[in-house]
């Protein structure tokens, strides 16, 4: 949310703020009206359908995908130590891997890197996990995050009030595939190549009995052709 | 033999870590069978009469020194927030519970996914926000022990000026503990380190004290956030209250629209519950019931998932595996052994017949109180309706919902039975019970209760 107003508009006149209003809209009005009416007008695909709800305590959410931005302090070094785990992973971080909520995470350096920009896209509700992280990875927690001033370990009492106190709510959030979580998405996955497996042994064969060929053209029509995104 | 006396077989005093003298029974004291009992409820008006009422009040409260023997009534008390807030507890006190406790059950509703019917303004007038400051809980294992305790309890508040008696629910089920739709119920129940009974052998391993009890260590190693000063918060635990309207009639109606007898329909109620009308897990027994099993206690909880880990005995999507997966394969990082509840649900109106029809819900005389105790129940009840009731991501479900408690619309209310060579997927679920209201609770232990009583803070 836009709480803190622009420090560079604080000269600005009365008369030359509904000036500069009056510009702004007169200059958004025809796309804001486009977007607007689209919204309005289309039907959209349900599968596709974005929301814009609270993800719980703090952050945004679209359909089932949540968003959580933090700006922490770090400690002296922390910015290196961290460089150092990014480093070691390459990519990969099976901790967060098995969470299975975690669509992706962003560390950045900031303000020559005495602190960290943290960004993640999640499953669900942002606090639903965050005590079985503290018994099943709270050595991976406690790794990554134990260069953050202040942070006051996975098992404390007070670590969600820690995460929320330092968390940014999103002012705009849009998720392409707001309702697929990570789970579903592996499970697709897997769906995809069972089918190809299964289309391989049924390719060719002309000697189904006439309700499994007439199932097999239903699932092959509902899967084959190559579609635009109808949202 | 009843769950009770298995317990009585099994307590070693030597092997008692906690400090059984200061907890409230009814954390460690399961219900009786068959039980009786009623729920109270009461608001104060007045600071100082609400302090002298629970002062007079901790003197009949038992502790759980002898959990495990006979007894034959029991009361338990609870407060909640605005309750708390109108005993007059200082607001450095009041600031130390947790959040969700801090705001109410009814001002939870997103996180609880009480949406429409469940929705907190079409709940009983009784559990409006700020209504219920304390809720007394009588347990007995017949009407005589009943009406002695509650003629106790109402006497005491009869002698008591600045408070007002909302209403009292009496409660109650046979022999046979059956919930409304004629299941029995309440089997499962966690172990607790240090209670003085360890885990039956083929159960779980007993779950940290401090899970259940404030104070003690949980299962991360340290206690979790204890209320302030240690006389209020020690030994004390929290309490979920929630009311739910059984719609019993559309139920048996649902059943018989998806199979043909008596028989197919006992078989179907069974997959959605997860154990035979007799309590008999379907992982022991999944062909058919077995009334003896599921009337053992040492056998009708002897189980875990790993013979049916594809869910062909119980489904992965049934009430059972939802709220307590024990070893199920899970999608998500999940630690079972944090979101175990000690369960004291209490069964309303009529037993139940297969002839009841949608037509009879009308009357919304059939239901139950969904109470459990946990040290971090207002995160537990959170997580399991957002989790483990209201979606099926973490069994691979999607959306699909817990087909007894969840809530289900026109685009949600499918129930899947896996099988071979296809799965089973069952359409056409509705919400089997409503929510008419409730109330997240403190159960203080009985230093807090004559703490309170005595305006501890003001010394």
């Amino acid at each position: 949310m836009a709480d803190h107003e622009d420090p560079r508009l604080q000269d600005e006149g009365k008369f030359d703020e509904i000036r500069r209003r009056v510009a702004e809209v007169a200059k958004d009005a025809p796309p804001l009206a486009r977007i607007a009416l689209e919204a309005m007008v289309r039907k959209h695909n349900p599968d596709l359908k974005g929301t814009a709800d609270s993800a719980g305590r703090v952050g945004m959410r679209s359909g089932k995908v949540s968003e959580l931005t933090v700006i922490v302090d770090l400690k002296p070094g922390g910015a290196q130590r961290l460089q150092r785990i990014f480093d070691l992973t390459k990519g990969n971080m099976d901790g967060a891997q098995r969470v299975s909520t975690l669509h992706d995470m962003r560390f950045v350096f900031i303000d020559h890197n005495t602190r960290i920009l943290f960004a993640t896209a999640y499953d669900g509700d942002w606090d639903s996990y965050i005590s079985d992280f503290a018994t099943k990875i709270p050595e991976l927690m406690d790794l990554l995050f134990q260069n953050v001033e202040g942070w006051p370990g996975i098992s404390s009492p007070t670590v969600k009030d820690f995460i929320a106190e330092h968390q940014i709510n999103a002012a705009g959030w849009f998720v392409a595939n707001p309702q697929v979580t990570v789970v579903d998405v592996r499970r697709m996955q897997r769906t995809e190549h069972a089918l190809d497996t299964f289309f391989d042994a049924m390719t060719g064969r002309d000697d189904l009995d006439p309700k499994t060929a007439a199932a097999m053209k239903t699932l092959t029509d509902a899967i084959s052709t190559p579609e635009a995104v109808d949202y | 033999m009843s769950g009770l006396a298995r317990f009585k077989a099994r307590f070693r005093r030597e092997r008692v870590r906690l400090d059984l003298g200061d907890i409230q029974a009814m954390i460690l004291r399961s219900r009786p069978e068959p039980y009786v009992g009623a729920h109270a409820m009461v608001h104060i008006d007045d600071a100082a009469g609400g302090r002298d009422l629970i002062a007079r009040l901790a003197e009949h409260i038992p502790s759980a020194r002898d959990w495990a023997e006979d007894r034959s009534a029991w009361t338990g008390v609870a407060i909640s927030y605005d309750g708390l807030q109108a005993l007059g507890v200082p607001g450095g006190s009041l600031a130390s519970f947790p959040l969700p406790f801090q705001q109410g059950m009814a001002a939870r509703a997103e996180q609880l996914h009480d949406y429409g019917i469940d929705a907190p303004e079409n709940w009983d007038k009784a559990f409006s926000p700020g209504t219920c400051h304390i809720a007394l809980s009588i347990y007995a294992q017949d009407q005589n022990a009943l009406d002695t305790a509650l003629d106790l309890a109402m006497s005491e508040l009869k002698r008591s000026a600045g408070v007002t008696l909302i209403g009292v629910h009496p409660f109650g089920a046979d022999e046979d503990a059956k919930n409304p739709f004629g299941f029995r119920d309440s089997i499962s129940q966690p172990t607790v380190a240090g209670s003085g009974v360890d885990a039956q052998p083929g159960q779980e391993r007993a779950i940290a004290a401090g899970e259940f009890i404030l104070g003690e260590n949980s299962e991360t190693g340290v206690p979790l956030g204890t209320p302030q000063p240690s006389e209020l918060g020690d030994n004390g635990s929290y309490v979920v209250l929630r009311k739910f309207v059984s719609r019993v009639g559309a139920f048996n109606d649902y059943l018989r629209s998806q199979a043909d007898d008596a028989e197919g329909q006992h078989q179907l109620g069974a997959k959605m519950f997860g154990r035979w009308r007799s309590g008999a897990p379907l992982v022991l027994s999944p062909d058919h019931d077995d009334e003896e099993l599921g009337a053992d206690p040492q056998r009708n909880n002897n189980f875990d998932f790993k013979q049916d880990p594809k869910g062909l005995m119980c489904p992965h999507a049934s009430h059972m595996r939802r709220l307590n997966p024990r070893d199920s394969p899970l999608t998500i990082l999940t630690d079972v052994n944090i979101h175990r509840i000690i369960r004291r649900s209490s069964t309303y109106g009529p037993k139940w017949t297969p002839e009841v029809t949608a037509a009879d819900d009308a009357q919304e005389d059939r239901g139950l109180y969904f109470i459990f105790i946990s040290a971090r129940a207002f995160d537990t009840i959170e997580f399991m309706q957002q989790e483990w009731i209201n979606g099926g991501n973490f069994v691979d479900l999607g959306i699909e919902s817990d087909p007894i408690v969840g809530l289900h619309d026109d685009t949600n209310n499918s129930f899947t039975i896996p099988a071979e060579p296809a799965r089973r997927k069952l359409r056409g679920v509705t919400t089997f019970n409503r929510m008419a209201g409730g109330e997240y609770m403190f159960m203080p232990s009985l230093t807090a209760l004559r703490w309170i009583g005595a305006q501890g803070w003001a010394k």
